[in-house]
């Protein structure tokens, strides 16, 4: 096993890389940006190295985060998830500096990074994808081909860019007005998002779950699943709330589980790794995408098998074999995890970056917290708004639901709007507790938002004696 | 089971007047609104309230008049507490006890009349936390009482009609019994009638005969004495009053202090029990624990007592009860007279005279004082009040027993008029009580709510509709600073800065312990900033100059 490993991440998993490693006992190394000096990744790490003024632009600076590898001596390095973790050239350029990269092979990242790529490699191994085109040749051609497209396989339709991925540079067409006009416009802003300005089409689903497979594949010929995961609560493709397991009848479990299985081989993955999957009302599972890198929801799959995914990470990086056999995976109760993030729901999810005034998390029995934050903290407005993971297990489905609600209830933060008050209206809500949701959940509850503002009611009356000290007299009595 | 020795606030009215009518006994009101009142210019906060809430409960008093008077409005204006949430905490914590309330009829807790809506609206939703409703009207105008004792009657409530004594030639025996007549005549007889002896006025001997006079001729009718020790001679009064058959007597704690409320309890259950007189269901150790208490407590409200302490005798000719006679005197403080009480008393009384000997309470006390006093700085009746137009306007009800002469209602009624009008025709076209239209109850709440910014409750449209300035300023303070009530009265009275590392200490209503410690005080350029633990938490906030 390596002795130090840098982290080229930042905020909460960063942090949670370097406990795994830490308890392998090997020596962490952060990196950050200027912008980004009180961060907590840097206070949880054995050494430090600040890679440039930032910001956002040298957590994705391949050449100084390997010279901060090799200057501190770090063996390996974890991309974590976001930044660099599915660019292709970071793996590659890391192997060649000598560093191990924690994460599948150059040629897995670029297979599975492109939509087109991917889905012929599955198609190939059997596995069932959603209807769908390669790549759009430019013009007329490529209209003709998207009425085709859509004659053949009625609307919805999806436009996606081949480069997009985690729910950007995708659009969904109703008509073939809407289909003509969001193939420009995907191309145009995939061009502009993503440096590739090529789409393609896919069959739209009406409101699919999405549910997805942990997969773990080492050097020695092993590839293991660790369940499924339902991740079907979304706010604009994005993940909100992920569950674990997806509780889905016991052989279409089975069924996926090996499928992603198959799929992982197909690719010839290496690492933690998600195959995703929609599925239809009727539980027909198209594949949708594999993820490369870890995932911000992994957590429920380590709560409810008791693995740790990161410490299996570094196992396979460090060329050892996984340390857990298929049969050794069991499933027990079931997991909730939600990203607290500083930002006002009731205003479109706006960030809502500031200090940090109170911040009190919960704890006790079947809580975990991957926190990024602490009280007195600055949130920098050039980053992402999480301010918190927070993940609870129980025994039961109900367990864990009442565990979501008391640990919400639990967490005390001010000085910063967040979207716990969201939360809270989630899990008192009959659909998410009788687990009634697919992805068209959250627009389809615009309630969620009706909800009080809550200032602590002590901040309030702080306030008042601030007041009174500055005055030298009450001015209201 | 034991025969019952006190009232309780799940017994229904007729309930409570037959346990009355067939307890052998005398039955005691603490009376801390009045106290409060007359004292401490309303200033009492709820935590002293509440701190003594267990031990007056445990004592066994027939009631317990926490709310109404001017409190109502002092409650908004000056400590910030919603007076329904004052009622709903002391409910809580006096399960076992009544809760009394005292509104001025028509004029509920102001100084003029409201529309009948606004009364019946009031009433009842009050009616949740009060059990006895105290009323009067400053001219003993009965039907002014009309509208809110019918809402009182509705909502099941116990209605405690007063009426308004004072001494001098017209306040006989027989022009009090008539009035009583005509009490129970409109209101009905399920009452308890009040004696208000706001005044500490009349010797034992002519409470004894007023008392008797009532009973002569009304000998089933419930009486309670409301009474106050201003001159020293109520604890008399009050046994006297007893003696002739009233039922229930109004006390305070001794632990405040005797100024101008009402005599305290354990002298008068010491006295009543010498003079053979049971007080059933009372228990004197809480008595004393609610003293040890309010002793230590009443140091908080030092700065709101009079400039004057002590008994004062002189009342007899002045006749202004303690809440005014304190108000009075700070007014005259500030208006540099203070040397000058003398003549402005005697001011007060000249004036009472002139405009028909009546009753020195709210709103009369207020016109009469107020008359005095731009009469002694302004020359005699030269800049009359609105107010002072609309009493010689009969706008309150009529004069009870004679007009003001002709030169008062000509100085007074022409003043600042410009169609030339005599004061004849002005008293002819615009004199006697007016019919206020009802208000537009939806209409306030839409104007309400566009200034608050969200739904309002019924009760913060009934405090609003009364006081629409201070109620609103009031909301919104509320929902900036939450519940202050809960700062110890020593945080809310505080004078000068607080030290580093002070520290204030509090409960809230789940009795869960706070504490908010005062880190640093630094002085900034444009304001202060104030940095706490507010729980162990770092907060800091900063007060920009002028942002009062």
């Amino acid at each position: 096993m390596f002795k130090k490993l840098l982290v080229a991440n930042r905020g909460e998993i960063a942090i949670r890389i370097m406990r795994s490693a830490q308890e392998l006992g090997i020596k962490t190394v952060a990196v950050y940006e200027e912008t980004d000096k009180t961060s907590m990744h840097i206070m949880r790490a054995d050494e430090a190295v600040c890679i440039g003024s930032g910001p956002r632009r040298d957590y994705l600076n391949i050449e100084r985060i390997i010279q901060a590898a090799q200057r501190t001596h770090a063996e390996a390095i974890h991309p974590g998830y976001g930044f660099l973790a599915e660019n292709p050239h970071f793996s590659k350029q890391c192997t060649e500096a000598g560093l191990v990269f924690v994460g599948p092979p150059p040629q897995v990242i670029i297979d599975m990074g492109s939509k087109v790529i991917a889905r012929r490699v599955m198609t190939e191994a059997g596995i069932p994808s959603i209807p769908g085109t390669s790549v759009l040749p430019p013009g007329e051609e490529g209209q003709r081909i998207a009425t085709g497209f859509a004659e053949k396989h009625r609307f919805p339709i999806m436009v996606k860019a081949v480069a997009g991925g985690g729910g950007r540079g995708i659009r969904t067409a109703q008509n073939m007005g809407e289909l003509e006009k969001f193939v420009q416009i995907g191309r145009s802003e995939a061009q502009m998002a993503f440096g590739n300005g090529d789409v393609y089409l896919e069959k739209g689903l009406t409101n699919p779950r999405h549910i997805e497979v942990q997969v773990l594949a080492d050097g020695h010929g092993n590839v293991i699943h660790l369940g499924t995961r339902n991740c079907s609560i979304q706010r604009r493709h994005q993940k909100m709330i992920e569950i674990a397991p997806a509780f889905l009848p016991e052989e279409l479990t089975e069924e996926i589980c090996q499928t992603a299985v198959r799929a992982a081989r197909a690719c010839n993955y290496l690492s933690a790794g998600t195959v995703e999957f929609l599925l239809d009302p009727n539980d027909n599972y198209y594949f949708l995408e594999v993820n490369t890198r870890i995932q911000v929801e992994h957590t429920v799959t380590e709560m409810i098998t008791g693995i740790d995914i990161v410490r299996e990470q570094l196992f396979v990086a460090a060329g050892s074999p996984l340390s857990v056999t298929q049969d050794d995976v069991t499933f027990r109760g079931a997991a909730i995890e939600l990203r607290i993030t500083a930002e006002d729901p009731k205003c479109n999810f706006m960030p809502d970056p500031g200090l940090i005034e109170i911040y009190q998390s919960p704890g006790g029995h079947g809580t975990r917290i991957d926190g990024a934050v602490y009280q007195g903290y600055e949130i920098p407005r050039y980053y992402d708004s999480m301010l918190s993971k927070l993940t609870v297990y129980g025994f039961t489905w109900k367990e864990a639901v009442d565990r979501l609600r008391r640990s919400l209830d639990s967490f005390l933060i001010a000085g910063v709007k967040t979207t716990i008050p969201y939360y809270k209206q989630i899990v008192t809500d009959p659909d998410f507790i009788n687990m009634d949701f697919d992805t068209s959940y959250i627009e389809t509850h615009p309630r969620l938002l009706d909800y009080q503002e809550e200032v602590p009611p002590l901040g309030k009356l702080a306030s008042l004696v601030a007041e009174i000290n500055a005055y030298g007299y009450n001015p209201y009595a | 089971m034991a025969e019952r020795q006190r009232v309780s606030p799940q017994m229904r009215t007729a309930e409570i007047l037959d346990f009355l009518r067939n307890a052998p006994g005398v039955f005691l009101t603490n009376n801390e609104r009045d106290l409060s009142q007359s004292d401490f210019m309303c200033r009492i906060m709820p935590q002293t309230t509440l701190k003594v809430a267990p031990y007056r409960d445990a004592t066994g008093y027939f009631a317990f008049e926490i709310f109404g008077g001017a409190t109502v409005h002092m409650d908004l204006m000056k400590k910030q507490v919603n007076p329904f949430e004052k009622l709903r905490l002391v409910r809580k914590a006096m399960p076992n006890t009544l809760i009394q309330g005292l509104c001025r009829g028509k004029n509920l807790f102001g100084y003029r009349p409201y529309p009948d809506n606004v009364v019946e609206m009031t009433v009842r939703l009050l009616s949740k936390y009060i059990d006895v409703w105290r009323m009067y009207d400053f001219l003993n105008y009965i039907p002014n009482l009309v509208v809110a004792a019918n809402a009182v009657k509705e909502a099941g409530k116990l209605l405690m009609p007063c009426i308004c004594f004072s001494t001098g030639s017209e306040h006989t025996d027989d022009y009090y019994a008539k009035k009583v007549e005509e009490v129970l005549s409109l209101l009905g007889e399920n009452i308890i009638l009040c004696i208000k002896n706001h005044s500490a006025l009349g010797s034992p001997a002519r409470i004894a005969s007023l008392v008797c006079a009532i009973r002569k001729r009304f000998p089933e009718l419930l009486l309670c004495y409301h009474g106050h020790n201003t001159d020293g001679n109520d604890l008399a009064r009050l046994v006297a009053a007893v003696q002739e058959g009233v039922k229930i007597v109004e006390v305070s704690d001794h632990g405040y202090g005797g100024i101008y409320s009402q005599a305290p309890a354990l002298t008068a259950i010491q006295n009543l029990n010498d003079y053979g007189f049971k007080t059933p269901g009372l228990s004197i150790p809480p008595i004393l624990d609610a003293s040890d208490i309010l002793q230590r407590e009443r140091r908080l409200y030092e700065a709101f007592t009079g400039p004057f302490h002590g008994f004062d005798p002189t009342v007899k000719r002045h006749k202004l009860p303690g809440g005014a006679l304190s108000l009075a005197m700070e007014q005259a403080e500030k208006a540099g007279l203070l040397e000058r009480t003398h003549d402005l008393l005697n001011e007060v009384i000249e004036v009472r005279k002139e405009l028909g000997n009546i009753w020195v309470v709210t709103p009369g006390s207020q016109i009469l004082w107020s008359t005095a006093m731009s009469n002694v700085l302004n020359g005699r009746y030269e800049k009359p009040s609105d107010d002072l137009k609309r009493l010689l306007l009969g706008r309150y009800g009529p004069f009870p027993f004679y007009d003001p002469p002709e030169w008062i209602l000509k100085k007074v009624l022409e003043s600042g008029r410009t169609d030339g009008k005599s004061w004849r025709e002005i008293l002819i076209e615009e004199g006697g009580l007016q019919d206020i239209a009802d208000e537009d109850l939806k209409a306030r709440r839409l104007l309400l709510e566009s200034k608050l910014k969200r739904p309002a409750t019924n009760e913060e449209l009934c405090l609003y509709v009364q006081f629409p300035r201070d109620a609103l300023d009031f909301i919104q303070f509320e929902e900036r600073f939450g519940q202050t009530w809960l700062l110890p009265p020593e945080v809310w009275f505080h004078k000068g800065g607080f030290a580093d590392g002070a520290r204030i200490s509090f409960a809230d209503e789940a009795g869960k312990t706070h504490n908010i410690d005062l880190i640093s005080t630094r002085k900034t350029a444009d304001g202060v900033q104030t940095s706490f633990l507010v729980d162990y938490h770092f907060q800091s906030y900063k007060t920009k100059k002028g942002s009062e």
